[in-house]
């Protein structure tokens, strides 16, 4: 028998969280449109990705061991996810 | 000139040979598959497996076993493949919300057949956790256009009371010779819940009392609402990743998460006080039948040179805030120092800290105002955590990598400001939470 | 006094052999001269290193294509761009190459190309100029870049008109 959904609407932010969530809204956005502008100055050459090109050097090196971790701190704490994909590595291909 | 020498499959596969792809895949909240490793001047790309087996153990608490094998195979054009099965068990005991008291106390199971009683000064306990889940995920990768890469994948997974649905898509761009990457990940949801027991009427007091007495089952059946309940996630990342130099990458990551459905702990209750701080009564607690969070996530890898031992630093900082008035910040760090040509020790430590929830109570004293959301649960509340561990890892003469990890987690609840009362001096109301995690893994 | 001499001769070998041991040509003269000596066939140009997944991949197959159509005026020339030779020569010991490869540790060659990503190949027809281009190496494009080869392969200096040659294939 399913359960009608309550009506309960969720609790507004309060002012101090608001705040501290537009602060760092602001310092994302001001570190991601710094490293845009200067990334194309950032950098190395296609043939200069040795190092960048070891496992260890990927950004998840280890996709088991985070998935294992990632199970455990979700079940534990109320925080979970943010890592992401792409980039880096052997830039081949 | 020289024969063309076949290589063998007997190839020594050497560490810097063995360089990962940069095509990672994986659903959102964190659980990439598999980096796809380069093959050894071969023709055909094998598949290439990864297992581990997880044991986790809470002092006096719960244990969790969990094994996992993932396989990933790359195609003629760079599409990858992979698939993964996990298989986990829990047992023991977990908190029930109830506070400790300094006489026993009696509690029904959660499938309301049979009562537990809790000694004097002891941290209410339920040990009827027991369940294996099974879950399955595939991931497919590839190239659509020479700078794009699209992704997407599924998930399954199936426990006793618990059934878990998901579909995820990720679409990948790289600029600036492959030194910018951007990417945008989505992710949806669909679980349903059908607890032992049914779902608890939220406040409705726990009935205690004799399980196998007649009119039991018609009582018990009045604190029910339902047999089972439906809960749906949809997530959004985007990332942006960058080459510093040659030695360095750094990525930065915001996710927005929604969470709407039966988000309240069937199993868990709280603990209702007289003004002396002596429980009258136990009733179900109740959440809001939505969440959403967000996060910012920054992360830097920096590989050092012979005078630091070739070592690969990873530094990363979480920034988590939600609705329900929640705030965290994660920092986790790991040194990875060679030791010799074939293995590596790997460090790591990791700061956790979370603010409680708006609605997070301990306890509810009785005279209190009408309430509306309450939990007891330790794990929304404010809390401070710590792992410290290490893993080593080493590849074996036919290439194949065999590692162990063992680390110490600790978790220290605080209290957020609620009112001591005189009962309960001298118990422990924020108990801290240790666990011993040991890991073996095998590449192969 | 003795023991200074003594020291000062060592060094004196010792940067001696160290300059001797240095290529004799700059990367840029090695690849000029093998592209003199090759005049007039095909040439296959790869840029690859051994840290590099689909470089190393590539190697069965550039091994194939010069044994199967060097007797046609073809030849791969391969330039290595790894930083530090040793991880170049220590790959070839386990993947032999039948084809030329030379050493461009400071990527001054890639460079002069402005290489995008690494595999890089470019095919270099009779007449001598690049016909055509290729960032990155799939398994599953080896048809394509094969029926290019044999394009070009099709194509005499005196006769620059278009002799497509597709289904027209000698037999190798």
């Amino acid at each position: 028998m399913k359960v009608n959904k309550t009506v309960f609407k969720t609790l507004s932010l309060t002012n101090s969280s608001k705040l501290n969530a537009s602060k760092v809204k602001l310092a994302l956005l001001t570190a991601i449109t710094l490293s845009l502008s200067a990334c194309s100055s950032l950098g190395v050459e296609p043939w200069e990705r040795d190092l960048l090109a070891k496992k260890e050097m990927a950004l998840t090196s280890n996709p088991i061991d985070a998935a294992l971790d990632d199970h455990i701190y979700f079940s534990k704490e109320a925080s979970s996810g943010g890592k992401s994909f792409g980039g880096g590595g052997c830039g081949c291909n | 000139m020289t024969n063309l020498n076949k290589t063998s499959k007997q190839a020594n596969k050497t560490p810097n040979i063995k360089a990962a792809l940069s095509l990672a895949t994986g659903a959102l909240l964190g659980t990439s598959i598999l980096t796809a490793g380069a093959a050894q001047a071969e023709e055909v790309d094998e598949w290439q497996f990864d297992s581990a087996f997880l044991l986790y153990s809470e002092v006096d608490r719960v244990t969790a076993t969990e094994a996992i094998i993932a396989g990933t195979k790359v195609f003629e054009n760079d599409e990858i493949l992979s698939l993964k099965l996990t298989v986990d068990a829990l047992t023991g005991a977990s908190a029930n919300g109830a506070v400790a008291q300094p006489k026993a106390q009696t509690f029904t199971r959660p499938s309301g057949n049979g009562q537990y009683v809790t000694p004097a000064g002891e941290t209410p306990l339920d040990d009827t956790f027991h369940d294996t889940r099974v879950q399955l995920n595939g991931q497919w990768t590839q190239p659509l256009s020479e700078n794009i890469t699209g992704s997407v994948g599924g998930h399954f997974s199936k426990e006793y009371d618990y059934l878990s649905l998901g579909v995820n898509g990720n679409l990948a761009y790289d600029f600036n010779k492959k030194n910018s990457t951007i990417s945008m990940g989505l992710s949806y949801f669909q679980d349903t819940f059908t607890p032992e027991g049914g779902i608890p009427k939220p406040h409705s007091s726990m009935l205690v009392g004799d399980s196998s007495a007649p009119e039991w089952d018609t009582e018990f059946a009045k604190t029910r609402i339902g047999d089972s309940d439906d809960k749906s996630t949809a997530d959004i990342l985007v990332g942006f990743t960058q080459v510093i130099n040659r030695r360095m990458i750094t990525a930065f990551n915001y996710s927005y998460s929604m969470v709407d459905g039966y988000l309240t702990d069937p199993f868990k209750v709280v603990s209702v006080l007289n003004n002396d701080g002596l429980a009258q009564d136990y009733i179900y607690e109740s959440r809001p039948d939505s969440r959403v969070k967000q996060s910012t996530f920054m992360q830097a890898k920096y590989n050092f040179d012979d005078s630091l031992l070739n070592t690969v630093a990873d530094v990363s900082y979480r920034y988590m805030w939600d609705d329900w008035g929640i705030n965290s910040h994660t920092i986790d760090t790991r040194f990875t120092v060679p030791v010799g040509a074939t293995s590596y020790i790997e460090p790591h430590i990791r700061f956790y800290q979370q603010g409680a929830a708006d609605f997070y109570q301990p306890y509810i004293i009785e005279e209190q105002a009408p309430i509306g959301f309450v939990s007891a649960d330790y794990r929304i509340g404010e809390m401070t955590a710590v792992t410290v561990g290490a893993k080593y890892g080493v590849v074996l003469n036919d290439g194949n990598e065999l590692s162990f990890r063992l680390e110490y987690y600790r978790q220290t609840p605080t209290n957020a400001g609620f009112a001591e009362l005189s009962a309960l001096k001298g118990q422990d109301i924020y108990p801290v939470v240790e666990a011993l995690i040991a890991q073996v893994s095998y590449s192969f | 006094m003795k023991r200074m001499f003594v020291l000062l001769l060592l060094l004196i070998i010792f940067s001696a052999s160290a300059s001797s041991e240095q290529q004799a040509y700059s990367p840029q003269e090695s690849l000029e001269q093998a592209l003199l000596a090759q005049d007039g066939k095909v040439i296959y140009i790869d840029f690859w290193a051994s840290w590099c997944g689909p470089c190393v991949k590539s190697f069965p197959w550039m091994n194939k294509i010069q044994q199967q159509y060097k007797d046609l005026g073809f030849t791969v020339i391969s330039i290595n761009l790894d930083a530090d030779e040793t991880n170049a020569r220590k790959f070839l010991q386990d993947n032999p190459a039948s084809f030329a490869v030379i050493y461009d540790n400071k990527g001054t060659i890639a460079k002069h190309f402005s290489i995008q990503g690494m595999p890089t190949s470019m095919l270099i027809g009779r007449d001598g100029d690049i016909k055509y281009r290729h960032s990155g190496f799939f398994n599953g494009k080896t048809k394509q870049y094969e029926d290019e080869i044999r394009k070009l392969l099709h194509t005499t200096t005196t006769n620059l008109s278009n002799k497509t040659n597709r289904g027209n294939h000698e037999s190798e």
